[in-house]
């Protein structure tokens, strides 16, 4: 189930043909701290340009500090890139106000986080039509059992959170991510709490929103384990995009991790990150 | 361990603010009226100056301190609420239930004595007022010096004291019992409930039996209407569920998704808003209870032909000035206790943000919950203080409802629907600052 030769299996991004583009971002930049005279400003996105096709499932790898839940948040709408611009499905992002990045994150973005974020008055059901709701959209019932379904949930609709184990409740946040049929998912270290029986249960689902529904899918991990089940991995380190790797497996994620540790502590980033990440054949 | 509780004193000071004002102010209110017993109990003063003094220290003195009883205690009960996470933090590190208990009651006991040293200067200023009032209306005599003394020092100390560390109690077992797995029981809150409902009650018929006993025969309707508003704001949860049943599908239907996070949260919440709605209950069934009962008095004194003295007239501003510093204190407690309540829901305001809430929605959905919240906290007050006029009413009047119209209540009720939108909105507002990410993280 988890078989990850299937990776370039019949849903994959077509060949030749130009895939449709599911996030480009142009020179993102985000510097933490006003630089005041004592506390230096922290460079956390360093002009990140990159762009992943629909139907992609990409990992975003880096030391701690490297900047890469700042990307995440930055491509999600979570957090406003100082500089830069961030198109999710084609719309670029408004620097507006809270209420219009939130409506433009309903429309195109499922998130899913560490720590679920499922709130603990709701139970499964009316966790996972909660966006459906706030958007003001139709609930259609059958839809929202057959995503409760998938995620292997469908017996435990009317649980709440704390009745569920670790791994049951990230498979809900999934399921909320996946209920508003959303272009891009981001998922923050979505195992990062989780044992690694869940763990495996929660990117086999993750990788069949790609396969099956042709979502797109970026996750951030610091696991290579986490990131082997990714088509394709960025890697990141001081801010910048330094390499990627198609068709990862978890040793030469992990080699190459080691490496860029050493490279970082060195202070010495490699300049001339790729301008995009391909994917597919 | 308590030297951890002295610790998390001191790191975190602001976090004991809402405690630290509870206890100041309910001790300021203890200790102003009851320095009237210890000026009363002074050498050299006559007789009837002593008994106009002791019989309003007894009076309000008495139920004040009824009041800032629950007061104290049901702020305390938010604020040990709001540190589940701290305690189960303690407990996985090895804590036992008893060290845990010691720290969170040790840190009651620390905040409610320093509110109540804080409160003994402002305590003297008010006690010298309220004498001069009452030599200004010439119910007690102009030689007469104010004393501040151990009565009113430590009637304040000790009221605080044990409605803060009871109260620290309860809760912290209470939480230690919900984490065990074991359904929290309500017993004491149940018995209490009934104990104070039956009292109130009891308190309010003899009312009826007072007849012409002239203007005290306002304290027993007065004191059965606050015990009922106790009675009612201890089975608040159970009453605000039913209000959910019945309004539930409504809310949803047209409240859109504001109205759905609202029913939802509040249907699981209902339990811990009843710290919000005791001093509103409180609130409004005193302020109705008094405001309408002074009126009766005044009409009856009319109606009987007679035109009103000076004393008369004394007694009824007297009567107002006190009410007035219950009814301010109640609504102090109310804004207090829900702004630590709201602000407290950071995390839970991200969540929902996360989820796809828009901050207008978010507001929306805290301005509906302080809708459905003051509906309920003005009814049962009006209930219990309607308890306490109607008796009153009968015994002086040949009517059963007061002839003063709708128009104080109003006011009252406008008032508590002021303030308890107005703290739930700007709090809310000023919590929606911090960005939704970072008041997830911030637990962690």
């Amino acid at each position: 189930m988890f078989g990850r030769n299937e990776r370039r299996g019949p849903a994959g991004p077509a060949a030749g043909s130009a895939p449709h583009e599911a996030l480009r971002l142009v020179k993102v930049t985000k510097v933490y701290g006003t630089g005041g005279a004592e506390e230096a400003a922290v460079t956390a996105l360093d002009g990140v340009t990159l762009s992943l096709p629909a139907g992609s499932f990409t990992a975003v790898m880096g030391p701690s500090g490297s900047g890469k839940s700042t990307l995440l948040q930055c491509a999600a709408g979570l957090d406003r890139p100082d500089s830069g611009v961030v198109m999710v499905d084609g719309a670029e992002m408004t620097a507006g106000s809270e209420t219009e990045l939130t409506k433009f994150r309903r429309e195109r973005i499922g998130f899913v986080f560490q720590q679920y974020n499922l709130l603990p008055t709701l139970n499964v059901a009316q966790n996972t039509v909660l966006p459906l709701k706030l958007a003001g959209r139709r609930v259609d019932r059958a839809r929202v059992r057959e995503v409760l379904a998938r995620v292997g949930l469908a017996d435990r609709m009317r649980h709440r959170p704390d009745q569920l184990s670790g791994g049951q409740r990230q498979r809900v946040a999934i399921a909320r991510a996946l209920v508003a049929a959303p272009s891009v998912v981001f998922a923050d270290e979505p195992t990062g709490a989780l044992d690694t029986r869940s763990a495996r249960d929660v990117l086999g689902l993750l990788q069949e929103t790609v396969r099956v529904d042709r979502r797109t899918v970026v996750m951030v991990t610091h696991d290579p384990v986490a990131a082997s089940y990714a088509d394709a991995v960025l890697f990141l380190a001081d801010g910048r995009l330094v390499g990627q790797m198609n068709a990862p497996t978890a040793d030469a994620v992990a080699e190459r991790m080691t490496h860029l540790g050493d490279m970082y502590e060195a202070g010495a980033p490699q300049s001339g990150a790729p301008r995009t990440a391909p994917m597919g054949a | 361990m308590f030297s951890l509780a002295m610790r998390s004193i001191r790191q975190r000071p602001g976090r004991f603010a809402a405690t630290l004002l509870s206890a100041f102010l309910g001790a300021t209110i203890i200790m102003m009226f009851n320095s009237l017993l210890d000026t009363a109990g002074a050498d050299g003063v006559d007789d009837t100056s002593a008994e106009s003094l002791s019989t309003a220290a007894m009076v309000v003195g008495g139920y004040g301190s009824l009041l800032v009883f629950f007061a104290v205690a049901s702020t305390l009960t938010v604020a040990v609420r709001q540190r589940t996470d701290e305690i189960d933090l303690l407990r996985s590190t090895g804590a036992t239930p008893a060290q845990i208990t010691r720290m969170v009651v040790g840190e009651a006991a620390v905040v409610a004595l320093a509110g109540a040293l804080l409160a003994i200067v402002p305590g003297m200023v008010g006690g010298r007022i309220l004498l001069d009032m009452f030599q200004d209306s010439g119910q007690v005599a102009d030689d007469v010096d104010h004393v501040f003394g151990t009565v009113a020092l430590m009637s304040g100390i000790d009221i605080t004291l044990l409605a803060s560390v009871g109260a620290a109690f309860l809760a912290v077992r209470r939480a230690g019992r919900a984490r065990a797995g074991r359904a929290p029981r309500r017993r004491l809150r149940t018995w209490g409930g009934y104990a104070a409902l039956g009292l109130g009650a009891g308190l309010c018929l003899t009312g009826f039996a007072m007849g012409d006993a002239g203007p005290e025969a306002m304290a027993p309707p007065a004191y059965g209407a606050i015990l009922l508003s106790v009675g009612f704001a201890a089975f608040s949860p159970a009453l605000l569920g039913g209000l959910l049943r019945l309004a539930g599908g409504v809310l949803t239907a047209f409240g859109g998704g504001s109205g759905y996070l609202t029913v939802h949260g509040l249907r699981q919440r209902a339990a811990q808003l009843s710290g919000v709605l005791m001093p509103m209950v409180l609130f409004v069934g005193i302020s109705v209870a008094t405001l309408y009962m002074q009126s009766v008095e005044n009409d009856h004194i009319e109606a009987a032909g007679l035109t009103r003295s000076v004393d008369d007239k004394n007694l009824e501003t007297l009567n107002f000035v006190v009410v007035g510093i219950i009814a301010v204190f109640a609504c102090v407690m109310l804004v207090n206790t829900l702004y630590a309540a709201t602000s407290y829901r950071s995390r839970e305001f991200g969540q929902q943000r996360l989820a796809g809430a828009t901050p207008g929605q978010v507001l929306a959905g805290v301005g509906l919950e302080g809708l459905l919240l003051t509906v309920t906290g003005v009814f049962f007050g009006t209930l219990a203080a309607v308890a306490g006029i109607v008796p009153f009413t009968v015994a002086r009047t040949d009517h059963v409802l007061p002839e003063a119209g709708y128009g104080i209540w109003a006011a009252v009720a406008g008032v508590a629907a002021a303030a308890t939108l107005a703290t739930a909105l700007g709090t809310a507002r000023r919590v929606l600052r911090t960005p939704a990410v970072e008041t997830v993280a911030l637990a962690a």
